[in-house]
């Protein structure tokens, strides 16, 4: 039972974390149609900029900076990347943002060098915040999810209380008609890329020290956000935390509860095969294919319920 | 006899190529972009003719590869008939083929992001199954086989490369001919047609579900073959020919050559794989120009390169001495981009080089010149050409899209002759 | 023909930035490195070619090899792809280089040996032979052993002797997990350990063995970190690497698991760089190496190796981390003086058996499977030492220290190989 909460204890922060790039992620496509791929190489931009700057000042100033300069890479790249790309289709700018990830990792390597970085978790952080049932619980990770909520709490309040939170939603359903209402859609867009990227930037920051800052972070983490925005629904932030907690819990508990193909076979009476070419099905576990859930879960999602699980509109 | 011409020129250049390039390492060069035009022509035929954006398709290349290889080495064994390695091929599209009917017929559902989302999915799930599953895959260090099982006709073993490079070159003529009549099928029209405009499609009667599967077998069935193709090439598959990385390249491929015309595929892989192997072995910053090259086509030709030549196919049908005046602007349009191209690149070298630099490397020499880095005359010298280089191409722009504006009125005003 | 001309014109032309090395000659025993030097891991085969050219190098100024003929180290990179790989062997055979070393990847020292012993068995006269530097899986010297394969570092099952012998040692080692990589390395890792933990260890209770998904899909190592607490293990048997190794140690750290780490591959450039100096020493990570820089016999070594040392480090900014590939070079140039030719069949006979001098014991390349055989050392990660790790000029504030030697006796294993010789 203590591991069982310790385990969704990480599940539920992973999940936040998850929740951090999923956000800005489907802000952007919600309202752009942009499937950005590069999402990631901005998680990533944010634990380079955020080991930079507390290499020099420190832990808070690297969280307040960082995600804005990420911020202001997003938007620029939008402004003379992006838009100049809008009139060719969506496809063209999903691509145009496959191309830039690949852009964003070289020149990363080119100034940080291809070997991680050493960014720490700051000092006063390190160490347990309360030991409960004989586990840690560290200062560190309970921040992490101090943030994230609050992050959370504070979109959805700016989201529906705002009259840029107006604009914004307006946007997102019809955009045609908030620019026949003089707004500059634009210019609505560029910020809106530039914050979904600060978002990403944030989860950088905080992320970046626990998962390792290095060139390889956002091939990694990049797919897996696109699952989250996908079985939570485009366009729904509700959906996105609930799918995020969702995928941070169950590849967590598959990893805790191993149960094994073997052990389904021996209870249904079958022999197993040990020799044969496919022997290691038999073998698989929960633990071993946990990474491969959410995909699995997408699939399956886009196969039987395309619109995802809050979604108002196709993919 | 007009039409045949290019394929007959094909052919020809095809059978002469090795006599000029006899080198093992240019035979390996030419069968892996023989093997890599048709992959991408099949991707093409997702991408440019149907609409479909995958970021998943080396799963057909990839499986068909590890089935081949599988195949071959229990040809050894004696556990399964004696195919020829000549017809191997065939068996790899037929794994394609499958792969792509079963997985198709889930993922081709939908069009547009959905399809995309899919694809990257599947991609990502066999390619970790690809390292859980040993006795099949064999992890990280894939599998291997020896491709000579005995002689065939004529005395052929496909020992020596240059047995496999006409073998290459035999199927890939035969693979980019059936595909270019498909596009002239009804088929291949109807395809187009769902890539537009599915709804009408629906009203006309066809299931534009159904075309886009039918689609995407044939494309796998291609992929196939290529991947049987490569196994018989390299005697090796591993994770990386399933991977979301191949993918990738493949998808950089047919988009940098151009998705809307025929050639654009054959183009893009052509340059792309000779690029990536003959500059890796001089820059260390290979990834990031082609990351970059992508980027520009994309923003500022999205026809891609063969774009850039089919928008002159009007003037010249009507009369080539119409491409005349397009000449010097066009020229002095290059020499400024190549001079920019340049500038930029020697900036980006002295950069690498100067946070890469292992100790051992004592100098770097760009275009035959040796620069030093550390000094601020090369720095300079490139920043200056390549702003230069910025501002002709600024100037020089203009000139040459009015020229091209003129000649294609001009063209359309002459009769054809 | 014209055409023809300028299209040879124009691909002889295309090198137009060329990266110049220290040694270039008319007549030298050229070595054909295959690395990853572009794309995601390229640090790594940048690393390992900067040795190679130093020692190299050090070899020339000592008066070269054959009688004053240089060795030239040609990097030909592979970008971590199989078929570049391929295509790099037959450039080899192309430009006429007999002699190819490679280490970085098991998969491409795998494909190199399958490819030369068609290579070799097809054209007895043009002969290659392969100097793998670091590719551990153990097959290569066993079933799949070759002629013309030798092997500079120990292979899986010796490091992991060499692990399981230390924890046998070790008293305060009590319950044990395992975890490794779910693919070909491992589980080669796993099964060697269960085997060797029950012959060598039988007092030491295994509480978990867990494999997971390997190359960095694993992104949150808690979960893991969780079920080992709750097993109640003091020790932990590991040989992951890269981002695999380094989450893992991380997240132990962060979550104040109370437990050693036994590892192989803590002491690589990327692995001191990503962990850290606070999480290693937190979890006492340890390392199996054949010697590193703060051991006690570091400094009873020969006086102008020492020197070499110095310089090393002065040159590049970079801590010393791998021996073997120094002993790749020296070994080479051995053979080729015992040998009398740069002939490849007869550098390989010459290296059959051949010894030189270690820091603890003699190294050995054992004749009848071509692997090499040495003391091997246990260190953990502290600091205070007297050469703190550097990395291009960064100093990361802390070393290994050594915990014991194991001596050739113990990592020593039987093979299977049975060797067939031209």
């Amino acid at each position: 039972m203590e591991s069982f909460i310790f385990a969704m204890f990480n599940g539920v922060l992973y999940g936040m974390l998850l929740f951090l790039l999923a956000s800005g992620l489907t802000l952007i496509f919600s309202m752009m149609g942009v499937l950005n791929f590069a999402h990631a190489s901005f998680f990533m931009l944010g634990a380079y900029f955020a080991y930079q700057i507390s290499e020099g000042l420190n832990f808070w100033a690297a969280l307040i900076v960082a995600p804005v300069i990420v911020g202001m890479v997003g938007a620029g790249i939008e402004r003379w990347g992006l838009r100049p790309v809008h009139r060719y289709g969506h496809v063209a700018e999903l691509l145009f943002t496959f191309g830039v990830a690949y852009v964003i990792e070289e020149l990363v390597q080119m100034i940080w060098g291809r070997v991680p970085v050493p960014y720490e978790i700051p000092d006063a952080m390190s160490g347990a915040l309360f030991t409960w049932q004989g586990f840690d619980y560290s200062i560190y990770r309970v921040f992490m999810l101090v943030v994230s909520v609050a992050i959370f709490v504070a979109l959805f309040a700016l989201l529906t209380y705002t009259r840029i939170g107006l604009i914004i939603r307006a946007a997102v359903s019809d955009p045609i008609h908030v620019a026949t209402l003089g707004h500059d859609i634009p210019r609505i867009f560029m910020w809106t890329f530039g914050f979904g990227c600060a978002l990403a930037g944030v989860a950088g920051v905080v992320g970046g020290n626990v998962l390792g800052t290095e060139p390889a972070m956002a091939i990694q983490l990049g797919p897996i956000v696109f699952v989250v925005i996908v079985i939570g629904g485009l366009g729904s932030l509700g959906g996105a935390l609930v799918a995020a907690l969702i995928i941070g819990i169950v590849t967590r508990l598959a990893i805790f509860y191993d149960y094994g193909v073997g052990s389904l076979v021996l209870a249904l009476g079958l022999e197993i095969d040990t020799a044969g070419m496919l022997r290691d099905f038999t073998r698989i576990t929960t633990a071993q294919v946990a990474p491969v859930l959410p995909y699995l879960m997408l699939v399956l999602m886009l196969i039987f319920k395309p619109r995802g699980l809050f979604g108002t509109r196709d993919v | 006899m007009g039409r045949l011409a290019p394929w007959i020129g094909g052919a020809i250049v095809l059978i002469a190529l090795p006599h000029v390039f006899s080198s093992g390492f240019a035979l390996t060069l030419m069968s892996q972009i023989g093997l890599l035009i048709v992959f991408a022509l099949a991707y093409n035929m997702l991408l440019g003719q149907g609409g479909m954006l995958s970021f998943g398709h080396a799963v057909y290349f990839g499986l068909a590869g590890y089935f081949t290889i599988h195949y071959l080495n229990f040809i050894y064994e004696e556990e399964v008939p004696y195919i020829p390695v000549t017809l191997i091929p065939l068996l790899g599209g037929l794994v394609g083929l499958f792969f792509g009917i079963l997985i198709g017929y889930v993922s081709t559902r939908r069009a547009g992001t959905t399809f995309a989302m899919i694809s990257l999915g599947f991609g990502e799930m066999v390619t970790a199954l690809t390292l859980v599953l040993v006795a099949i895959f064999n992890g990280e260090d894939g599998i291997q086989t020896d491709r000579v099982i005995g002689e065939e006709l004529f005395g052929v073993t496909y020992g020596p490369n240059i047995e496999v490079y006409y073998l290459i070159a035999g199927w890939c003529l035969l693979c980019t001919l059936a595909m270019f009549l498909l596009t002239r099928t009804p088929f291949g029209r109807i395809s187009n047609a769902v890539r537009d405009n599915p709804e009408r499609v629906e009203f006309i009667g066809y299931s534009s579900q159904r075309i886009r599967w039918l689609a995407f077998s044939l494309s796998s069935f291609f992929a196939g073959i290529a991947g049987a193709l490569h196994a018989v090439n390299i005697e090796h598959v591993g994770f990386e020919q399933v991977s979301v990385l191949q993918s990738g390249l493949v998808l950089f491929m047919v988009y940098i050559g151009g998705t809307a015309s025929f050639v654009g595929p054959i183009i893009g892989a052509t340059l792309l794989y000779f690029l990536q192997s003959t500059l890796t072995g001089v820059t260390e910053a290979w990834v990031l120009y082609l990351g970059v090259m992508f980027v520009a086509v994309i923003m500022f030709f999205p026809g891609g390169l063969a774009g850039l030549i089919t928008m002159h196919q009007p003037i010249w049908r009507v009369h080539a001495r119409l491409l005349a005046p397009l000449l010097i602007p066009y020229t002095r349009f290059f020499a400024a981009l190549v001079a920019s191209v340049l500038g930029c690149i020697g900036l980006i070298e002295m950069l690498y080089f100067r946070s890469s630099r292992l100790s051992t490397e004592t100098e770097l020499v760009i275009y035959g010149i040796e620069s030093d880095p550390f000094s601020a005359v090369p720095w300079i010298v490139f920043t200056g050409i390549a702003v230069a280089g910025g501002f002709a191409v600024r100037k020089t722009l203009p000139s040459a899209v009015s020229a091209w504006n003129t000649a294609i009125a001009d063209a359309r005003t002459l009769p054809r002759g | 023909m014209a055409l023809i001309k300028l299209v040879r014109t124009f691909a002889v032309m295309f090198p137009v930035v060329v990266v110049a090395f220290s040694a270039r000659g008319a007549d030298t025993v050229k070595l054909g490195l295959i690395e990853p030097f572009s794309g995601p891991i390229a640090a790594v085969g940048r690393d390992t070619l900067e040795i190679f050219e130093f020692f190299a190098n050090e070899v020339n100024q000592r008066g070269g090899v054959l009688g004053g003929r240089h060795i030239e180290i040609v990097p030909l990179d592979n970008a971590m792809n199989a078929e570049k790989t391929t295509q790099q062997l037959r450039k080899v055979i192309d430009d006429d280089i007999r002699f190819v070393s490679q280490g970085v990847g098991s998969n491409h020292a795998l494909n190199i040996i399958k490819f030369l012993q068609r290579h070799n068995r097809r054209n007895p006269d043009q002969a290659i032979l392969y100097l793998n530097h670091s590719a551990v899986t153990t097959s290569f010297t066993n079933e799949l052993c070759s002629f013309w394969h030798f092997r500079f570092d120990a292979n899986v099952d010796m490091k992991v002797a060499a692990l399981v012998t230390q924890l046998g040692r070790d008293s305060s080692v009590q319950k044990l997990y395992m975890l490794n990589q779910n693919y070909a390395y491992g589980q080669a890792f796993q099964a060697a350990a269960q085997q060797m933990l029950a012959e060598r260890a039988p007092g030491i209770e295994l509480v978990g063995d867990e494999l997971i998904v390997p190359f960095g899909k694993v992104l949150d190592f808690t979960p893991y970190i969780a079920k080992i607490k709750a097993a109640g293990a003091d020790t932990v048997l590991t040989g992951n690497w890269g981002p695999d190794l380094v989450r893992f140690v991380k997240a132990a750290s962060e979550a104040n698991l109370d437990a050693s780490f036994y590892t192989i591959y803590a002491g690589i450039p990327s692995s001191v760089a990503g962990i850290g100096a606070k999480d290693g020493i937190a979890t006492r990570l340890k390392q199996v190496t054949e010697m590193h820089e703060n051991d006690p016999l570091y400094d009873q070594q020969p006086a102008e190796l020492l020197d070499t040392y110095d310089r090393w480090r002065q040159q590049t900014g970079k801590s010393i981390y791998s021996e073997r590939m120094r002993w790749t070079i020296e070994f080479f140039a051995a053979a080729l003086d015992k040998a009398g030719s740069d002939d490849p069949a007869l550098v390989a006979a010459a290296m059959e058996g051949m010894t030189m001098d270690g820091p603890a014991g003699p190294l050995v390349m054992r004749g009848e499977d071509h692997q090499i055989i040495f003391p091997m050392v246990i260190s953990t990660m502290a600091e205070d030492l007297e050469r703190p790790y550097i990395y291009e000029g960064d100093n990361y504030e802390v070393a290994f220290a050594t915990d014991g030697w194991i001596m050739s006796d113990a990592i020593e294993l039987p093979t299977s190989c049975e060797m067939k010789r031209p």
